[in-house]
């Protein structure tokens, strides 16, 4: 129990202290950290989505593309300071998320599609909503993250601990809400919808707030990287990637862990990257998916819980070797 | 004198070693295009001329200087065009080449201005990249030039209305909007017709061009498969015009050969007509060493892409030459720029946009693509009044 505390807290010492201290001065490196979490964030958003209310989204886009945008506008055009713009922007997100509630009637392959056409429309507004969004032409010159207490937030290092904090306080509230009666009621709905409805458990509004949750995570995390990229379209905002990809990442780093989302977003993000570009630039994507469908076949989970039990057999083979010799 | 004669040898010595020693200079520029995703095409094409004015270089200066280009694909996306740049920086790249598509260059610029890098680009013409206030960027083709031309030819036309099908994409929606302005500026009735780029079927909107709109002329801009898609409708519903007019992508080899009877007559931007007639030194010297590296002929990306490294490579020798490659005068040399090239008059703004820069038109005609507009650089009379439609 007392180890299970302890990783974690030395986990986040580690990336909080740790990586800048070594990494810190290679902007390249940094930014490809930065994207990596970027992907994390939402990744965590959808799994939780994902496994606390039941809900398999193929549309997190529009939440991302939601919040991008009413960040940007906000500091461009009102003249919003950028951390509480990047609030408002996930609660723009969740806002938005009410708009496709009607969708939650709808269970599995039929919700995740209606999502899915919920993030075309947003693209589509976000292009025809020319007085508002700028339309296809995009927002060049978005402000970036402030200084403060003469720390340049919009440096590499900077904005690594904006991203870093904003995913792990998802993760954290995450595992909060899971340990909640609120989370055990959404567990309990996720295997059973008819019988907690009968035991009186509000299974549609517990889902919509889950939604609503999911939504303002990943807003706020587009919020940021309209921030840092300082450019948006309604294509780049909009794009199924911001879909794909964390979907790919929690189910690679294994979905139902709280930890497992943003593991699979750092190792598939930096292995491509860093590794397989460098002796396959074109077509790298190529080893990924298969890296991808060899985790899926081997370890279903994913990679966090394959590693627990690497470890969990690895102590019991330790153990038993010393109780041998002993 | 024995003093004297040992001062001498060793002089004589080093000096032989500075001799024997004496090697190329390196100079690494860097490029980041899209070599996959979905401007891998346009990317590809931009890398081939750049790697062109690469190798011309490299020869014209052979035991002086030696250009390194470092390439990374950014898969069109803008995140990993960052990291491109910054890896090139952290490498030494005194100046970047290159970049495909606004919404990658916007942000790949601001990183490149963030590391004081000058930045030099024909991929995004959002009006925008040229507002920012980045001293060391650099544009050599921009919407205006596009429409200029486009604007040109139905003008010599003297057609009265014309209807134009824009995607809603940001580069296309730009121009067509550029292009409403100057027509109706000069007394021509425009109507604009958006569609989204995925759009398959058109014969509602030409539908809608041929019995509301009753226009002389149908604009077009947009990408290759729009132009297919509204062309193949047009045949269908034949609506009663006299010209068809196209922007990028569409007087080229390519669509003649893929879609010969679907392009006959109609007008597209292009800088060659084809089969290519280089007359110029430096064009000849370009199409041949374009054919050695790539094996075929160059195309309008190649040539913009060889353009824009030209440029950025003369000034980069003025600088080094000058001694402030280091001290970031290689901006200031960029902006000097004042030359005749081969997409025309290239001469930089204070924002670094070419207000010079004027695209030509081409029309389709037979196997061949023949410039039409403008007449100094026509090398052939238009078929007009002419649709893929007509009898």
């Amino acid at each position: 129990m007392r180890a299970n505390g302890i990783l974690p807290a030395v986990a986040v010492i580690a990336l909080y202290l740790l990586v800048p201290a070594a990494l810190g001065h290679v902007d390249y490196v940094m930014s490809l950290i930065v994207a990596a979490l970027t992907i994390g964030g939402i990744a965590v958003a959808w799994a939780m989505l994902g496994n606390l209310g039941g809900m398999v989204s193929f549309g997190h886009a529009a939440f991302f593309g939601v919040g991008a945008y009413v960040s940007a506008l906000l500091t461009l055009d009102a003249g919003w300071p950028v951390f509480p713009a990047m609030l408002a922007g996930g609660a723009g997100a969740a806002i938005a998320s009410v708009v496709t509630m009607p969708a939650l009637r709808l269970r599995g392959p039929y919700f995740a599609l209606s999502i899915l056409a919920f993030a075309h429309i947003f693209r589509i507004l976000a292009t025809e909503l020319e007085s508002i969004t700028r339309g296809a032409g995009g927002i060049l010159s978005i402000p970036v993250l402030p200084t403060v207490a003469g720390f340049d937030l919009s440096s590499k290092i900077g904005s690594y601990y904006v991203i870093l904090t904003i995913v792990l306080m998802a993760m954290a509230g995450y595992a909060w809400l899971r340990r909640s009666t609120v989370g055990l009621a959404l567990l309990a709905m996720h295997d059973t919808e008819d019988a907690t409805k009968v035991v009186g458990v509000p299974s549609t509004r517990l889902k919509a707030m889950m939604l609503a949750l999911s939504a303002f995570i990943t807003g706020v995390v587009g919020a940021f990287n309209a921030h840092q990229i300082n450019f948006l379209d309604p294509d780049y905002a909009f794009s199924g990637l911001w879909t794909v990809l964390p979907i790919v990442a929690a189910i690679f780093g294994g979905y139902r862990t709280i930890s497992g989302p943003l593991v699979g977003a750092l190792v598939i993000y930096l292995v491509d990257q860093l590794v397989f570009k460098s002796f396959l630039p074109h077509g790298h994507e190529i080893i990924l998916g298969a890296l991808l469908v060899a985790m899926i076949v081997l370890s279903p989970t994913g990679l966090v819980p394959l590693v627990r039990q690497t470890v969990t057999l690895v102590r019991q083979t330790v153990t038993r070797g010393h109780h041998a010799a002993a | 004198m024995g003093e004297y004669l040992k001062t001498i040898a060793i002089a004589g010595a080093i000096t032989l070693i500075g001799v024997v020693g004496a090697h190329a200079e390196d100079i690494l520029l860097g490029t980041h295009v899209p070599l996959t995703g979905k401007l891998a095409r346009v990317g590809t094409g931009m890398h081939e001329g750049i790697a062109v004015a690469v190798d011309i270089f490299n020869r014209d200066n052979k035991g002086r200087y030696t250009v390194k280009l470092i390439t990374i694909n950014d898969e069109t996306n803008p995140a990993k065009a960052v990291a491109a740049v910054e890896k090139m920086s952290s490498q030494g790249v005194v100046a970047l080449t290159g970049g495909y598509g606004s919404n990658i260059i916007g942000p790949a610029s601001e990183a490149a201005n963030k590391a004081g890098l000058v930045y030099i680009t024909s991929g995004g013409v959002a009006p925008g990249l040229t507002q920012r206030g980045h001293k060391g960027f650099f544009r050599i083709n921009n919407t205006q030039g596009y429409s200029r031309a486009m604007m040109g030819l139905l003008k010599d036309m003297k057609v009265k209305k014309v209807s134009i099908l824009y995607n809603t994409k940001e580069a296309t929606s730009d121009l067509a909007k550029t292009v409403d302005k100057d027509l109706s500026g000069q007394g021509i009735d425009v109507v604009l017709h958006a569609f989204d780029g995925g759009t398959s079927d058109f014969k509602p909107l030409i539908n809608k061009v041929k019995l509301r709109d009753k226009s002389d002329a149908i604009g077009m801009v947009a990408y290759e498969n729009d132009y297919v898609a509204i062309l193949k409708a047009g045949k269908v519903l034949k609506p009663n015009v006299k010209a068809v007019v196209g922007v990028w992508s569409l007087a080229t080899s390519k669509m003649n050969g893929e879609f010969h009877d679907l392009v006959q007559t109609v007008y597209g931007t292009s800088m060659l007509p084809y089969p290519a007639e280089f007359t110029s030194p430096e064009a000849k010297d370009f199409a041949e060493t374009y054919k050695k590296l790539h094996g075929k002929e160059p195309d309008y990306l190649g040539q913009f892409g060889y353009v824009q490294t030209k440029l950025l490579l003369d000034a980069i020798l003025r600088a080094r030459k000058a001694g402030t490659l280091s001290t970031g005068g290689l901006a200031q040399e960029v902006r000097k720029t004042d030359s005749d090239t081969l997409i025309g008059q290239v001469k930089f703004n204070e924002n670094g946009d070419n207000p010079l820069f004027s695209h030509r038109m081409g029309q389709h005609q037979g196997e061949k693509v023949v410039l039409v507009w403008p007449e100094n650089a026509a090398t052939g009379d238009k078929q007009f009044p002419s649709t893929p439609w007509s009898e």
